[in-house]
């Protein structure tokens, strides 16, 4: 029974032990993006190997999200003769819920993963080190860049999902449902407010946040051999996939008396 | 003799394991000072608490009398501008070329133009030996020999003109002339630059070759420092063991 419970404290204060250090190494990282110079260059970098890299995976990802939420909505909808109502449904759930989660949750997790492996094996071949013993801050040179990046990516992302989202399922209602596709359209757009977009990129940006600094916290947290990345990088898929979650949580809650 | 780096009283631990207690060491200006040791002991990591790379939980470490421990962000930057580290697998950023590991520190620290830097790049590959070749400055380090990766790795290090340069394992993974070939490289240099050159290294005859003294690493600290020829002639079982190549621990096998 003790023991027991000694687990449950050990994991609970890892896991406060592991949140504070990487709230830490956050606030360092914003802390040094402020500082000259401001490395603009090496973020827009960052945003090109994140952002633009992401895209095959993002086209897919809206697509195929649009289609397959318009095709379950339909079909609920049509056993009620409320199949016109397929844009309205779809709207809502997809731009304030679906497409900035599974975003994060696929293309997020694939860039915290990428950041962690790179990271890990600069860690283990002693680059960061050798960064710091250069006279560079490498918080300010690997950290800042990827937090940067990957919190301006994500939601641009999300736009670009959004929209595939839309086009994904308009073709759905247009051919499996005789929905119209302008007609799908006008009734997705009419179905949203300024605050479902907003709410929706807010989720993006807190999400590119979080896969931001857990892919680079991860990555500097990993111990020695080439083991350590694999299981560095396992971890992060695990750490950015609850965290997203919970942060989806947290945010609908704050949202939805709002919106 | 100035004292360039003083660890006194030092304490180091990783968690429960204990890598220095009570650890004192002095290294004076302009000499080459190696330190020998067991595999794991913690050799690598007195380079690295001098550069101030990890901290310490007790003790001092002195860079020209002034704590590295309680050096602020831009005295450390200040620190490693004078004291410059060639890391054990050379640490060459794998995303630049080798013309843009040279002159990583000279970006960080000067505002040379690319042309100076260029030319300050050439100097120094010419200095370690891998001389001007175009080919070889737009290589990514994976298209490089280990060797050559040592030579980049040491070019680096000194094109900032450090007064002091750590070596972690300089000649590790190595085939033998080019062991030769980085132990030369170290005498000259510091023959050349007028460097303070602090050597961690397995590899004996280069120690007894480059050194001015050696240190041997036991039970946490520095008991035995002397020339090479006093290590060499040691009368004390566990260096000359270690300096023959046999575990002071098997001795009764």
């Amino acid at each position: 029974m003790l023991s027991w419970l000694e687990s449950i404290g050990k994991a609970i204060r890892d896991g406060v032990e592991w949140a504070g250090a990487m709230a830490t190494m956050f606030l360092q990282a914003v802390g040094s993006g402020f500082r000259r110079p401001l490395g603009i260059y090496d973020i827009f970098y960052q945003i090109v190997a994140l952002g633009v890299r992401s895209l095959p995976l993002a086209t897919l990802m809206g697509v195929f999200v649009g289609m397959a939420l318009t095709w379950q909505f339909g079909e609920a909808l049509m056993s009620f003769g409320a199949k016109n109502a397929v844009g309205s449904a779809a709207a809502l759930a997809l731009v304030r819920e679906l497409v900035p989660t599974i975003m994060a949750l696929t293309v997020g997790a694939k860039i915290a993963t990428g950041m962690t492996a790179e990271l890990g094996s600069m860690k283990v071949s002693e680059q960061i080190d050798a960064i710091a013993s250069l006279g560079a801050d490498p918080v300010k040179k690997l950290i800042w860049p990827r937090l940067a990046a990957a919190t301006v990516a994500l939601p641009l992302l999300c736009v670009y999902g959004n929209v595939l989202a839309l086009g994904g399922g308009a073709v759905i209602a247009d051919k499996v449902f005789d929905v119209p596709a302008g007609y799908f359209y006008e009734t997705y757009v009419d179905e949203l407010y300024p605050m479902d977009y907003i709410s929706g990129l807010v989720k993006a940006t807190t999400f590119g946040m979080l896969v931001g600094i857990i892919g680079c916290f991860q990555g500097f947290q990993t111990k020695f051999g080439t083991e350590a990345v694999g299981i560095a990088t396992t971890n992060t898929v695990v750490a950015t996939s609850v965290s997203i979650l919970v942060a989806d949580f947290i945010l609908t809650m704050i949202f939805l008396p709002v919106g | 003799m100035t004292v360039v780096f003083e660890l006194k009283n030092l304490n180091k631990r990783f968690g429960d394991n204990v890598i220095y207690e009570d650890m004192n060491l002095e290294i004076e200006e302009g000499e080459t000072f190696t330190i020998i040791g067991g595999s794991g002991m913690g050799k690598s990591v007195c380079l690295k608490l001098m550069i101030g790379l990890l901290p310490y939980e007790g003790g001092h470490v002195l860079f020209k009398g002034k704590e590295v421990g309680d050096m602020n962000r831009d005295e450390l930057r200040e620190l490693r501008r004078h004291v410059s580290m060639v890391f054990q697998a050379g640490a060459l950023f794998d995303s630049m070329s080798v013309l843009e590991n040279v002159t990583y520190a000279l970006r960080e620290h000067t505002k040379m133009s690319d042309p100076e830097m260029l030319e300050r790049a050439k100097e120094c590959l010419d200095m370690v030996g891998l001389g001007y070749d175009p080919d070889i400055i737009n290589r990514m380090p994976a298209g490089l020999s280990g060797g050559m990766r040592k030579r980049v790795a040491l070019a680096r290090s000194i094109a900032i003109k450090p007064e002091v340069i750590l070596y972690d394992e300089p000649t590790t993974g190595l085939d033998p002339a080019n062991i030769n070939r980085i132990g030369k490289m170290i005498m000259k240099l510091q023959k050349e630059l007028k460097v303070t050159s602090i050597v961690v290294t397995h590899d004996m005859p280069i120690a007894f070759e480059c050194s001015d003294r050696i240190a041997m690493l036991s039970n946490k600290k520095f008991p035995y420092i002397g020339t090479p020829k006093e290590i060499q002639h040691s009368e004390v079982e566990e260096v000359r063991d270690f300096v023959q190549g046999r575990y002071y621990e098997d001795k009764d096998d």
